[in-house]
């Protein structure tokens, strides 16, 4: 069940090596932090996995099912969802609107059913508005329905991007640097949310530089430096491994 | 050894090709002859009628045997789209055919910068439809024309508002090219001269689709007669149809370019009871008879307004060349001049400015046909 | 007074067409910043199918507005499709390329279409059954055709469902989340080719509507009577802000009224001029045109 696996994967740019052999795992209702300094490919994982990038070689198995070279609708509808490191909401929508258009792939009334006004498609309707209220409602948004998006607080826009991807009923989350900019209360605050979603049984992959939202919440750490893996293990393990200690200081 | 192989090959189909020209230039002398007219753009209709009864008079001219010292006669259709600037490089890409007559155009503002160009090669050309005085006035010899002039054509049409329709008053639209606003001013200037009141005298713009705010003014103004000086019939109904929708209740009165049976195919109803002006024609001539039958079974349409000027003037040409029994310039002019003959359109005759007489009738819509009404030589109505 | 109510009438007929063929520009501007030139091919091609269709129907012996019921539909329908496939073969192979590559390839297209038609239908005017709603009211020196009430109508019955399309339903907010952000629509689960493929037909469809109101107001349809009003439409979209759907309806009537009351009141001679330097002086003072300023927020 919604286990990701990454197996030998390379990207290339040009005469540029972002990842080199990069393999680890991600099984159910598990918190895997995804470290490393700046420029080391953690968010070129990201975009693999996702399908915004095309990997030179490996392949990323989800589910039982390799999803290399899925386009980002189709990695999206097999149930990965994602957020941005820079936020990247629909900013003119209102915070329900940004969560109904995450129904996209869960719902199918076309144009022709749209412009009838048919009960199908009224219905449908309904239930998208009323998933997307839970999940507004789960990131502590219920009462920011209507509002639009770029009239939220920063926080609260972090937060519409979370309840987003989980509009979109995922089993799994890529988290880019969700306590990117957010004071120290609301970073404690972000990890109850993140644990809550671990409770529903979604696993979560994070790229974090917070080291205590990272030790915090991480069941398993992968490092990365310079697209290579360096380490993976117990947050107790990273924190003494010399050659992550080593990366992070060489910096 | 594949290399090798379709080298032989592209050598022997270049051989063949090779000898092939060689043989046809050898054996074949052929009559070639240039039509310039809008092929695409807003007026390809009247082009393509254009085009069409030049290609009738060769294929006519055929039939009958051909002409001597020439083993083929061949049609080089060219496009103007009505723009000065592609006539001239049509002119010029006839001229690269090696045409020696040539049949057209139909926008007076694009035959006359054409003719210069073909004037300096000494290519015979004539028009069935530009109508501006200006096309004979340069003293070009190379020009013949075998439609009627506008400044016959306007004092036609303003001698018939006066004598026969009995009008005080008229209100004129034209949509601003050299033919129709020429035509509209000379009129606004008849009308005036005779004594009838101009209430105004407005533009469109050609392209238009929705005469409404024109026709308001034409509504408000309540003139006894609307002159409609417009390029082509197609847009000649669009402005009757509307005329109409509107209730303007004056007479309606054209020019020799909405003479078109698809006036009356699109406006239908509306153009009833309209008037026209256009060159008398013998529709009982057997010229005129052998002309529609070849046309419609040829295009399948109804000939258009200058179909048989185009094939009269080919007609006059293929007949000059014959009588010349060559295509040098000077001696196929002379041969024009003293043509005479029976034409599709009229009796054919050019005079020393290269023009042929205009006959100008008023036509009426009736029953969806144009009817001739009045004849403005004779001044009697028919 | 009459006079000038008049022209009103005959303005905002003018300019619900010009609308709903800016519609198709500015959708399309809005969702991939392209000017689809080929539009006004659009609006011809509709015209042309929906007077093949009402005189086969007709000649079927259906009701003359049955008949004209089911050509605007299939219309609509046949000019979508045309649009997906114009979309699918000239501009999504140039999705990556520069923005000048599809533009050139729109114009291209443009030429092809109309000369497809004239090949095709040929190069006369092809008349419309007008009789089907002929008729009006007047009063006194005014008179307003039901075909005028008809144009108009149906300009705000279309864009009312336009409205609604945008902003009440799935597709549409895949639409405005497209136009935002491609990439994350896509990874929020928009199939954004089918997207950018929807937004092409529904341009196309509401331009075939015009097509065939045009060919039933002014009586004829021509292969390249696409042209003029395609440029007018577009500078419709452009005046009311391109990308914006209220925009393309204000500019559309502004174009209209501006054509109608220059050449009332002045002359037609001029009706382009003024219609054109209204565009600029708004773009000197607005160059996102009149709705520009929320630009983001209603465009598809």
């Amino acid at each position: 069940m919604a286990n990701l696996t990454l197996d030998d994967i390379c990207v290339r740019f040009g005469g540029l090596q972002a990842l080199t052999d990069v393999s680890f795992s991600l099984t159910e209702g598990e918190v895997v932090g995804l470290i490393g300094p700046n420029g080391a490919g953690k968010t070129t994982v990201f975009n693999v996995i996702t399908g915004v990038y095309k990997a030179s070689s490996g392949k990323v198995d989800y589910d039982g099912s390799t999803i290399t070279g899925l386009r980002p609708y189709q990695v999206l509808s097999m149930g990965i969802a994602r957020t941005f490191q820079n936020i990247r909401l629909f900013q003119n929508m209102t915070a329900l609107e940004n969560c109904m258009v995450a129904q996209h792939s869960r719902s199918k009334v076309g144009v022709i059913g749209a412009v009838l006004r048919s009960s199908a498609q009224r219905r449908e309707e309904e239930v998208i508005a009323e998933k997307s209220q839970k999940a507004l409602d789960f990131m502590g948004l219920g009462d920011k329905t209507d509002e639009v998006a770029s009239n939220l607080p920063y926080g609260h826009q972090r937060r519409l991007e979370i309840a987003r991807a989980l509009a979109s009923e995922p089993q799994t989350i890529l988290l880019d640097e969700p306590a990117a900019g957010l004071n120290p209360a609301e970073s404690v605050e972000l990890m109850e949310y993140i644990g809550h979603i671990t409770d529903l049984g979604i696993n979560v992959l994070m790229v974090e530089h917070d080291m205590k939202v990272v030790m915090g919440i991480c069941s398993r750490i992968v490092v990365l430096d310079h697209g290579v893996m360096i380490a993976e293990g117990l947050p107790g393990e990273i924190r003494k491994n010399p050659t992550v200690i080593e990366a992070y200081l060489g910096q | 050894m594949k290399r090798l192989l379709a080298l032989i090959a592209a050598l022997a189909v270049m051989t063949m090709v090779l000898t092939g020209c060689g043989e046809e230039k050898a054996a074949e002398k052929v009559l070639k002859i240039g039509t310039m007219s809008p092929l695409t753009g807003p007026y390809a209709a009247d082009g393509n009628d254009i085009r069409q009864g030049a290609e009738i008079a060769i294929e006519v001219i055929k039939e009958q045997g051909g002409i001597e010292g020439f083993d083929d006669i061949q049609i080089f259709p060219q496009d103007t789209a009505c723009d000065p600037k592609q006539a001239v490089a049509a002119a010029n890409k006839l001229i690269n055919d090696e045409v020696t007559g040539v049949v057209g155009a139909y926008c007076s503002s694009s035959t006359i910068p054409a003719s210069e160009t073909l004037a300096e090669e000494n290519i015979i050309m004539l028009t069935p439809a530009s109508t501006s005085p200006k096309v004979t006035e340069r003293g070009l010899t190379n020009m013949f024309r075998t439609c009627g002039r506008d400044d016959h054509q306007a004092p036609a049409a303003v001698k018939f508002m006066k004598d026969v329709a009995g009008v005080k008053s008229i209100f004129i639209v034209d949509d601003k090219t050299t033919y129709s606003q020429g035509l509209a001013e000379g009129v606004a200037a008849a009308a005036t001269a005779a004594g009838i009141e101009v209430k105004e005298h407005d533009h469109v713009n050609q392209g238009d689709k929705d005469y409404s705010a024109v026709l308001t003014k034409v509504k408000a103004a309540n003139p006894d007669l609307f002159y409609i000086s417009l390029q082509n019939s197609a847009t000649g109904a669009l402005m009757m149809i509307q005329a109409k929708r509107m209730g303007v209740d004056a007479i309606l009165m054209g020019q020799d370019a909405v003479y078109h049976p698809k006036l009356v195919e699109i406006a239908k109803s509306a153009a009833e009871g309209a008037f026209c002006t256009f060159g008398a024609i013998d529709k009982d001539a057997e010229a005129f008879k052998t002309f529609v039958s070849k046309y419609k079974a040829k295009s399948g349409n109804e000939p258009g307004a200058y179909s048989a000027y185009a094939f009269d003037s080919a007609m006059a040409y293929l007949l000059a060349v014959k009588a010349a029994g060559t295509t040098d310039a000077a001696k196929v002019r002379a041969e024009i001049l003293k043509l005479d003959f029976t034409g599709a359109s009229k009796q054919v005759s050019y005079q020393e400015n290269g023009d042929s007489g205009s006959n100008y009738t008023v036509y009426q819509v009736k029953d969806g046909k144009f009817v001739p009404y009045w004849n403005s030589l004779s001044g009697e109505k028919y | 007074m009459e006079f000038f109510i008049q022209q009103l009438i005959n303005g905002i007929t003018l300019g619900a067409v010009y609308a709903l063929i800016a519609l198709g520009y500015t959708m399309v501007y809005g969702i991939i910043q392209l000017i689809n030139f080929a539009h006004g091919e659009f609006f011809a091609a509709g015209g042309y199918m929906g007077v093949i269709l009402i005189s086969y129907l007709a000649a079927q012996g259906l009701h003359p507005y049955a008949c004209l019921g089911i050509s605007l539909v299939l219309s609509m329908g046949y000019c979508a499709l045309l649009a997906m496939a114009v979309e699918q073969l000239a501009y999504k192979p140039l999705r990556q390329a520069s923005r000048l590559a599809a533009l050139l390839s729109a114009l291209g297209m443009s030429i092809f279409l109309q000369n497809g038609l004239m090949l095709t239908q040929g190069v006369y005017d092809k008349p419309y059954p007008t009789e089907i709603t002929a008729g009006g009211f007047e009063w006194g020196l005014i008179s307003v055709s039901y075909m005028q009430i008809f144009i108009v109508g149906l300009t705000a019955v279309l864009l009312v469902a336009l409205n609604i399309l945008v902003f009440k339903t799935r597709i549409g907010r895949a639409m405005r989340a497209t136009s935002q952000d491609k990439v994350m629509a896509a990874l929020v689960g928009i199939n954004s080719n089918r997207v950018i493929a929807t937004t092409f037909a529904i341009g196309a469809a509401l331009a075939a509507a015009a097509g065939i109101m045009v060919g039933l107001y002014y009586g004829s349809v021509n292969y390249s009577m696409g042209f003029v009003p395609g440029i007018k439409a577009f500078a419709a979209a452009v005046l009311g802000g391109i990308g914006n759907i209220t925009g393309a309806l204000i500019g559309g009537l502004i174009i209209g009224m501006v054509e109608i009351f220059a050449a009332g009141y002045i002359s037609g001679e001029y009706k382009d001029v003024f219609a054109f330097v209204i565009l600029i002086g708004v773009l000197y003072f607005r160059p996102t045109g009149i709705m520009g300023e929320n630009v983001d927020d209603t465009r598809v």
